[in-house]
């Protein structure tokens, strides 16, 4: 347990917490920003540099963009305020502080308690393995990609868009 | 440790007052484009003025709008010229020599660059004025929109060089040829994409639509006085001239030069740059947000895409070894 | 560090996001409860890479960044269509979500 990584453990721990608790959307997206670039520094530290870049690049520059965009977009005029009722609240604790029962209890009677580290991945090794080994995978998921694109394409635009529709450059 | 943290410190001064000098630098230049003389009063032709700016804007009060989101609204103007900073610590000053030196520092320092953006769209969140959240919101599709092209056309000095570590990169064009002027074919268009791209994202002109003064007032920075708003404006200039330094390392062999290779090519190269940037900036018009989105992704993605393709084309050829 | 520490850190973060999950009304907060958990999974890929040394953790996780950013894409343009509908991006409106 190295200072470094009680550090960095803390804060995507508070992050997450605040991301599900906040009650502003805005900040709830800021802090799932703040929980992401935290694990980019751990996956510093677990030796994964090229996957700490990826993950600032897609989740915190991609997905937060887009989470800040829908945010912005499904804004009620004169909202603001995310209220949890007690009961719900309560039903989600224990049902989650169950689930982490669950989990620590196996994670503490692991058999190979402690495995020493290995050598860490060299970043070509990754591409090779991506482009060779696991070369289905990633043509798959380009076409789910691509999917996804047309789907939220289609499911986005107006209704009504098969007429010259007027805001057509416009931001909805 | 120790050579890192106080080589860290010194990049951090060295670009903060590079800052204000081409703070300087920029304001002369622009007034000689516009046949004026610039400043010239503050200490010898006007050198001090940067300084005098500075004292300016410490002094000024600062004011928080009636309904803003007051953590978020005081967050925001710092952290824009720290994540603007970090993107330096990646860059190789002289052979082998970084302040990080990363196996992936291509792929962080653009990281960081899209990074810029979240800071900027807080600014804009958070000062509760329309202008400003228009602004904040062009931001955001920019940078978002920008960042694609940005990594197609950092991926070819990537490809050509086999590496992502920006040192790596350097080496190899000291060792082979500058990318940005051979292969001539990915290489230039490379660089010039690369330059465009890193531009949108940087909200240079002309793609400074999220402060387009003509329509928005002042973007982002509408309700922000005193050093608030010199932060953010510092932040703009700290990001151009991190961004000039890095498009030199990458496609014109940052540290490499005749003579003696070292720190004073770097500079050399990021300086001409800069200039080239604030001669676009000076010269050319603002494009429209739309117009902006057209030239994105109808025209720099599929020349980027081009670009990537080619550049692994050349690299089968096997002329570059 | 070690392997269970960073394990335990992970599986907190997945209750953190299933609590999320489970209380939040609003689409885009549930949205941010699955990135929370996603993660979660994403520590442990990397996790389980480093101390195992068979290559495939990153690898493994690379995809699920992809997959995630699909997921995000299609949950967005789901909860817009729901607020264009019902002006509002609460997740009980789209019991009726047909056309």
């Amino acid at each position: 347990m190295t200072p470094g990584f009680i550090i960095a453990a803390l804060l995507i721990f508070a992050a997450s917490i605040f991301t599900v608790r906040s009650s502003k959307l805005v900040h709830a997206v800021l802090w799932l920003g703040a929980m992401l670039a935290s694990t980019a520094v751990l996956f510093i530290q677990l030796d994964a540099p090229f996957l700490a870049g990826i993950q600032l690049l897609l989740y915190v520059g991609g997905v937060m963009t887009l989470m800040i965009f829908g945010v912005m977009l499904t804004k009620k005029s004169g909202d603001g305020e995310l209220r949890t009722e007690s009961a719900p609240a309560l039903r989600g604790l224990v049902i989650s502080l169950a689930l982490f029962g669950l989990l620590a209890g196996g994670i503490f009677s692991m058999t190979n308690g402690a495995p020493a580290l290995q050598k860490p991945e060299e970043v070509a090794s990754i591409a090779a393995s991506v482009l060779g080994e696991h070369w289905l995978a990633f043509e798959t998921l380009s076409v789910l990609l691509l999917a996804a694109m047309v789907g939220a394409i289609l499911l986005a635009r107006k209704r009504d868009a098969g007429a010259p529709e007027s805001g057509k450059a416009s931001p909805r | 440790m120790i050579f890192a943290a106080s080589l860290a410190a010194a990049v951090v001064i060295v670009v903060l007052s590079a800052t204000a000098l081409a703070l300087w630098y920029e304001r002369k230049l622009a007034a000689r484009m516009q046949t004026r003389i610039g400043p010239q009063f503050v200490g010898p032709i006007g050198l001090f003025q940067p300084v005098a700016d500075l004292l300016k804007l410490v002094q000024k009060e600062e004011i928080v709008p009636m309904g803003a989101d007051r953590v978020l609204f005081a967050l925001a103007p710092p952290l824009t010229v720290i994540f603007a900073l970090a993107a330096a610590a990646f860059v190789p000053l002289w052979p082998g020599v970084a302040v990080v030196r990363s196996d992936v520092g291509v792929l962080l320092v653009i990281g960081f660059g899209g990074l810029a953006m979240v800071p900027v769209w807080m600014a804009g969140w958070a000062s509760f004025n329309k202008y400003a959240l228009l602004g904040a919101m062009r931001a955001v599709a920019q940078s978002i929109s920008y960042g694609v092209p940005l990594v197609l056309a950092a991926m070819v000095p990537v490809i050509l060089a086999g590496t992502m570590d920006l040192d790596g990169i350097t080496q190899f064009q000291a060792t082979h040829h500058w990318f940005g002027l051979w292969p001539i074919i990915p290489g230039l268009p490379a660089f010039i994409l690369f330059l465009l791209a890193m531009l949108a994202e940087s909200n240079r002109i002309p793609f400074d639509i999220p402060e387009a003064e003509s329509e928005l007032v002042a973007g982002v920075t509408t309700e922000y006085t005193g050093m608030q708003f010199g932060f953010v404006y510092l932040a703009e200039y700290v990001h151009t001239v991190v961004g000039a330094a890095i498009g030199s390392v990458m496609f014109l062999g940052g540290w490499d030069g005749p003579f003696a290779p070292g720190l004073h090519w770097l500079l050399l190269k990021t300086l001409c740059l800069f200039t080239f940037i604030y001669w676009i900036r000076w010269t050319l018009v603002r494009l429209r947000a739309d117009q902006l989105m057209t030239l994105c992704w109808k025209w720099l993605v599929p020349a980027g895409l081009g670009l990537v393709f080619l550049s692994a084309a050349w690299n089968q050829t096997g002329w570059s070894r | 560090m070690n392997l269970q520490a960073c394990l335990l850190l992970s599986s907190g973060l997945f209750c953190v996001g299933l609590y999320g999950l489970l209380t939040r009304r609003n689409a885009i907060g549930i949205l941010l409860s699955i990135e929370v958990m996603a993660n979660a999974a994403n520590l442990n890929f990397v996790a389980f890479s480093r101390y195992s040394g068979a290559g495939y953790g990153q690898v493994f996780a690379l995809f699920v960044l992809a997959l995630t950013v699909a997921e995000v894409a299609v949950g967005l343009a789901l909860v817009m269509a729901l607020f264009r509908s019902h002006r509002d991006a609460l997740v009980e409106l789209a019991s009726a979500f047909r056309h």
